[in-house]
């Protein structure tokens, strides 16, 4: 009996990741991620058969690999692609092949607001991270004036609007609207143009590579607002952090933190940091929980899309991530109403200061460069 | 008033790096005909020589300016002797095809070697500046834009004082009359060609500290390198100098007063207009 369970333990689960190309270093954190997903399935007895496919970070090839992953490798279930960009295109033919596929990352809001029923989202959309982050910096003082700086993507935008909503609603004055194209090496003008504006609050969507020239040429130009904030992405990883001279003080709403004090959160950072030599940003966890969650109901489900999806439907977990349940709310369908942290650098180190159930440092307001 | 003076200043300064980096390709272009597309990865080549310099032995980016160029200008004599020479007399499609191969194997190479990581110089004066007033100059940017004059002022004597650089010159002009004077013209072509790709190099190293780097870097130069050149008439080196600060120039005042979004496109519509009305471009002759 125990063995046949055993045995009826294998699923075939497709990842879609960037694994080359512009976005290959965020991808090799999400890959991180899945790889120690499938050790911990297994020693709950799952064996996970993971066909994992590169999209390059293009939008097409996450399309024809969605396709490939379906009709060739018939897997019940996909995680992935890491990108807003290359998961518009690819939920819509998940939903038409009737495939449940789990976001873990991608941020535009519309991705569970097409009344789908085969796509669902474990991180927060976009306006979760706009909202938290201002949230947090209203917390820590009065603001009249925001300036919101992003890159023109479908991540940029869409998070940068919602900020521009959140601006409206609560009485901000918008008083700079910067969409810049990325790869740029002369961001002066455009931080210019946002100084002499006087911001109080100044609102950032931009990958990692950009986040450091952006932050780097604001000191330069003495772009001093009370405090700088950066939505999702580049503002609280590594590679930035590690730049002490620009980092310090800098807040990001983010969707996990190894000091969340989530289940498991803590001991997930400390087997990373062993295995990879390097602190897990909140794109591996998302990809970990994710996998975890799509395997556990492929396997309850026989390998059966059906089932799975209804699974996925019906479950609740509470691991790293937190609570997991995935909700219609506010337009969205499938989505998990995920608490967004808010994180600050702090002498070089990245901590949670907001929510309050979830800070683990006050924050350090009014922003002052180093 | 600031913000009018801070982009115009901004925009001189990254343009004269631009600037640098279509002198080079002027420069092979007017001796030897050849457009070189691989301009861009010779600049990415220069920016991976600078950066492993300063993480391994720890020189600083702008000093290793005098090790990155001598190292570009053999790699780039050899392109010359073993490629680019075999195609002098072939269709011009054929020698862009080469050309555009030659910036893919190097890409590729570099992305096989150092992965697609995008990767960080920091130095400790990275994000520092010097106030002006109501104006903030950029350090990095200030030694960047110095360096640059330097290296092209020594370049106008060398062209302009020197018999070899009078040689170069000679050959730029007439081919064959210069090699009825008794120019090697194919040895001003591995000088020219050696010459070009140290000042990609020079480019690199001086980007390196302010801006990242990643194997596929190279496309962004190549392009505006080539929109320089054209902009300032293809061959003319003090046309090319003047194209790369009006295009930096152009950036920064479209990215204010247009919509940071916008400015390439402004870019591009004052590129096509300068065609239009003047198809040989800023200063250049008709053949040239």
């Amino acid at each position: 009996m125990i063995l046949a369970l055993l045995l009826a333990a294998s699923v075939r689960i497709g990842i879609i990741n960037s694994v080359t190309g512009a976005e290959a270093p965020i991808g090799e954190t999400l890959s991180n991620g899945y790889k120690l997903a499938v050790e911990d399935l297994k020693k709950a007895g799952i064996e996970v058969d993971l066909v994992s496919e590169d999209d390059t970070g293009k939008p097409q090839i996450s399309l024809s690999a969605l396709e490939k992953l379906v009709t060739r490798d018939k897997v019940t279930g996909i995680v992935g692609p890491y990108s807003s960009s290359s998961a518009n295109p690819t939920v819509k033919a998940a939903e038409k092949n009737k495939v449940p596929i789990l976001i873990p990352t991608a941020a535009k809001e519309e991705l569970t607001r097409m009344n789908y029923k085969y796509v669902f989202r474990i991180a927060s959309p976009a306006n979760g991270l706009a909202s938290a982050g201002l949230d947090a910096t209203l917390a820590l003082g009065p603001a009249k004036k925001l300036a919101v700086v992003y890159e023109n993507t479908d991540f940029g935008t869409s998070t940068a609007k919602t900020a521009k909503e959140y601006a409206a609603k609560h009485g901000l004055q918008l008083v700079a609207d910067e969409a810049y194209s990325k790869g740029s090496p002369d961001y002066r003008s455009t931080l210019t143009q946002v100084k002499s504006a006087e911001p109080d609050v100044v609102f950032m969507v931009s990958y990692v590579a950009d986040a450091i020239l952006l932050i780097r040429q604001a000191r330069e130009l003495a772009l001093s607002p009370k405090a700088f904030i950066g939505g999702g992405a580049g503002f609280s990883q590594p590679q930035f952090v590690a730049e002490r001279d620009i980092s310090e003080g800098i807040l990001a709403s983010t969707h996990w933190t190894k000091d969340s004090g989530w289940p498991g959160a803590k001991e997930f950072a400390e087997r990373y940091q062993k295995r990879f030599n390097v602190d897990p940003p909140y794109h591996s966890a998302c990809a970990y929980e994710s996998l975890r969650i799509m395997a556990e109901c492929a396997a309850k489900a026989n390998n059966d899309r059906e089932k799975t999806r209804a699974c996925l439907r019906e479950g609740k977990w509470d691991g790293i991530m937190g609570p997991v349940q995935f909700v219609d709310y506010d337009g969205f369908q499938n989505q998990n109403k995920h608490p967004v942290l808010v994180t600050q650098v702090q002498q070089g180190k990245v901590v949670t200061v907001y929510p309050k159930e979830n800070a683990v440092a006050k924050p350090v307001y009014p922003f002052k460069w180093k | 008033m600031a913000v009018l003076l801070q982009s115009i200043l901004s925009g001189v300064l990254i343009g004269g790096v631009y600037a640098l980096i279509g002198i080079g390709l002027t420069l092979i272009f007017g001796v030897m005909r050849v457009i070189n597309f691989a301009q861009g990865e010779l600049v990415m080549i220069g920016m991976y020589c600078t950066f492993f310099l300063f993480k391994l032995a720890g020189i600083d980016p702008f000093l290793s300016v005098v090790l990155t160029m001598p190292a570009l200008f053999v790699l780039g004599a050899i392109l010359q002797l073993s490629l680019i020479d075999r195609v002098l007399d072939a269709l011009p499609q054929n020698q862009i095809l080469l050309t555009i191969g030659i910036g893919l194997v190097l890409s590729n190479t570099a992305m096989l070697a150092f992965t697609s990581d995008y990767r960080i110089l920091s130095t400790t004066y990275s994000s520092s500046s010097v106030a002006l007033g109501s104006v903030r100059l950029s350090t990095p940017l200030l030694y960047c834009f110095l360096i640059t004059s330097a290296i092209t002022a020594a370049l106008y004597w060398f062209l302009a004082r020197t018999d070899t650089g009078h040689a170069i010159r000679a050959t730029a002009q007439d081919r064959d009359a210069a090699q009825l004077m008794g120019v090697n013209v194919r040895n001003m072509g591995v000088l020219a060609f050696g010459l070009g790709s140290a000042l990609a190099g020079a480019a690199g190293a001086l980007i390196a500290p302010i801006y990242y780097i990643f194997p596929q870097v190279g496309g962004v130069f190549t392009l505006k390198a080539f929109v320089v050149v054209v902009l300032g008439g293809m061959g003319s080196i003090v046309g090319a100098t003047l194209g790369g600060v009006l295009i930096g120039m152009s950036e920064s005042l479209s990215a204010v007063y247009i919509g940071s979004g916008m400015k390439e496109l402004c870019v591009y519509v004052i590129f096509l207009l300068v065609l239009l009305l003047k198809p040989s471009g800023l200063l250049g002759k008709s053949r040239m």
